[in-house]
């Protein structure tokens, strides 16, 4: 069990914040720490641009960064989990 | 075209294809069921409440694979669907779930029949949607079918304020031709090199399985399996939800796996040294400790949705894509490599599985004409339907005992003929479910097996099915009991019937489902069982409903043991344990 941060990439959608804060809930994942905006220095995102083959806008997408304490096999299937959920696109570890 | 919010709501569902709407209407969808008036192409169908419509709707989706579409209105309409909602996304089933919801300027002042159905079904939905604008709703209801009918489907939610519905404001109709969402890709072709992977791991097999699940009817890969199979010659067991995916008549098919498995799929996959499994989950119902889970075996698992693999039990080797089209992929692979399969190598394996299954197999001694005391055995009325139906009819289930036995003695040759709640476990799904599964295929039998119990929790069902003319065969197998609580009160409670009976307050069934126009037979007698089931599936016009008064002390076998048992560890019968 380490503390792990999670950057999540979703779409700045009414409801989107909820199903990443609900999931956790759901699941039974804690989360320690917890913080959102809206993406405005889209220049810094090349690599999830290039990665996901798309170009961001200004304020269309938010930027969540989570802290939770899990073990490396819990930490993958939670990624695997908020990956899911249609509105975001693309969940990772922030090393 | 220009048309007002309501009608290209009806119109983006005719353009879907859909033919059955299943729905009850409300102050908040009024405007839609004026718009439902003044067309013909689709066909609303009444139900008695909400939670008949969701059902119905997720009949109709596991016999076709066609999406379910429910309409309900706002506040106790959209709560009223949570259950079936639920129980369709425990099961991975397409369904779409328009509901009412107050005007825009009142959401959030709680009006009347107001109730935050985004947030409610949030948990339970693959994704939700709430329509802002009229203008987004045709864009709104292609994506909503396309995330409930792609990758691992699921249900959606599109909450529909009235104002966005409103027949006085026209717009010009111009639905999308085709669907892009940039934050959803789920995986569909496998990655070739996991496939070679997987095959090096089934060359060296001795002792391998296929565990197949609901995943794999979902994919629509029957005949894939079926082909992989007829180049393995693998021993298939079938999760509860996999039921029909490998036919049962088969030779290599064990039964049913897991909590009420067979006696020899459960030896099989504990004593395994390689399990492949395929749109299967492995839920606690499969597993049973997963600490004491095959411990000797290497998995491979083929499925859709990443989070599914390695979540219980770690899988060697994944396969993420859709379920058929991996199937095909390593059909494919292991054609070129044909000479390297050695059938000889698990001779022993199939030799020692087939003793298994004469040792403890199913006990079908007990479909039998006469018993000592004349008392009907459950396990025989699900054989005699069986018999009856040439194993060929659509099999709707509640929960409980009555869907343990049918999981168990109905043989099913093909799937999405078993049409049962098997994650959610939702008692009151086997009438409406079967609705769903009658309008689908008016000319087929569909029969509903189910228990005193569930079926009294959506009887009122038994009215919609007059109204629409629905002549599906009902089977009661009635023991007076809520017989799986019981069944667990006698095995770890001493006995204790905690409110698991109901103190001669059952209803007389006959003369209830007679007060709607149905026909109705009782059944008492080992005796008189075979002949009268016989002349209920004779008729063929009429909704029949046959109340079946079984031994109330009977239990489920094989039972897995637990807590912290294996698969190996089973109850056989009420006093014999391995």
């Amino acid at each position: 069990m380490m503390q792990r941060n999670i950057l999540v990439i979703l779409e700045n959608k009414p409801g989107a914040l909820a199903r990443v804060v609900g999931l956790f809930h759901q699941r039974g994942y804690n989360i320690e720490s917890l913080h959102v905006d809206p993406v405005k220095d889209v220049e810094n995102y090349k690599e999830i641009e290039d990665s996901l083959d798309l170009k961001l806008q200004e304020n269309e997408v938010s930027k969540l960064l989570i802290t939770t304490t899990v073990s490396d096999n819990l930490l993958r299937q939670i990624l695997r989990q908020i990956n899911k959920l249609i509105d975001v696109l693309i969940a990772k570890e922030e090393i | 075209m220009k048309l007002a919010g309501n009608d290209m709501l009806i119109q983006s569902l005719v353009d879907e294809g859909v033919e059955f709407l299943f729905g009850y209407p409300g102050g908040a969808a009024l405007h839609i069921y004026d718009a439902i008036f003044n067309q013909n192409e689709l066909q609303h169908i009444l139900v008695r409440h909400e939670q008949g419509a969701t059902h119905a709707a997720d009949g109709y989706a596991r016999a076709t694979g066609k999406p379910g579409v429910v309409l309900v209105t706002s506040g106790p309409g959209a709560t009223n669907a949570i259950t079936g909602i639920a129980t369709a996304f425990m099961d991975s089933i397409p369904m779409v779930v328009l509901s009412g919801q107050v005007a825009s300027h009142l959401i959030g002042t709680d009006a009347f029949q107001e109730t935050d159905m985004i947030g409610i079904s949030r948990p339970i939905v693959k994704h939700s949607f709430s329509i802002e604008s009229a203008e987004e709703i045709p864009r709104v209801i292609k994506e909503a079918f396309h995330i409930a009918t792609s990758g691992r489907p699921g249900p959606v939610v599109i909450d529909i304020p009235k104002d966005t519905t409103a027949p006085d404001k026209l717009f010009n109709y111009d639905p999308p031709k085709s669907v892009k969402i940039r934050s959803y890709n789920p995986p569909v072709e496998p990655d070739p090199k996991q496939i070679e992977r997987a095959i090096s791991e089934i060359l060296k097999a001795k002792k391998p399985v296929i565990y197949a699940g609901g995943g794999a009817i979902n994919s629509n890969a029957s005949e894939e399996l079926y082909e992989l199979n007829e180049l393995l010659n693998f021993p298939v067991t079938n999760t509860l939800m996999g039921l029909g995916v490998y036919p049962a008549s088969k030779k290599r098919f064990m039964g049913m796996l897991g909590m009420h498995g067979t006696y020899q799929s459960n030896m099989a996959m504990h004593n395994a040294d390689l399990i492949i499994a395929i749109g299967a989950r492995f839920d606690d119902r499969i597993t049973n400790t997963p600490d004491l889970f095959a411990p000797n075996a290497k998995i491979i698992h083929f499925d859709v949705d990443q989070s599914s693999v390695s979540k219980i039990i770690e899988a060697n080797i994944a396969v993420f894509g859709q379920v058929k089209n991996s199937l095909r992929e390593i059909n494919k692979q292991l054609k070129e490599k044909i000479n390297l399969i050695d059938k000889n190598k698990i001779e022993p394996w199939l030799d020692q599985i087939d003793e298994w299954t004469s040792l403890h197999g199913l006990n079908h001694e007990l479909y039998k004409e006469t018993s000592d005391n004349n008392m009907i055995m459950p396990q025989s009325v699900v054989q005699h339907v069986y018999q009856i139906t040439n194993g060929s009819a659509f099999v709707t289930s509640d929960v409980g005992q009555h869907q343990m036995f049918a999981a168990q003695y109905y043989h099913f040759d093909k799937p999405r003929y078993w049409i049962n709640s098997g994650g959610l476990g939702t008692m009151g799904f086997g009438l409406p479910a079967a609705m769903g599964v009658k309008l689908a295929y008016p000319d087929e039998e569909v029969v509903c097996i189910t228990g005193e119990g569930s079926i009294q929790m959506c009887i009122q069902e038994l009215s919609t099915c007059t109204q629409y003319n629905l002549p599906i065969k009902i089977i009661n197998i009635n023991n007076e009991a809520l017989g799986m609580v019981k069944q667990w009160q006698d095995m770890s409670y001493g006995g204790r019937h905690s409110e698991s009976t109901y103190q001669s307050s059952l209803p007389n069934f006959i003369e209830l489902v007679e007060s709607y126009g149905h026909v109705g037979f009782k059944i008492e007698k080992n005796s008189d069982l075979k002949e009268t089931l016989e002349e209920a599936f004779s008729i063929k016009d009429k909704l029949v409903f046959v109340d079946v008064y079984v031994d109330p002390s009977e239990h489920v076998y094989p039972m897995l043991v637990a807590p912290n048992g294996s698969l190996k560890d089973m109850w056989l019968s009420k006093d014999k344990k391995v």
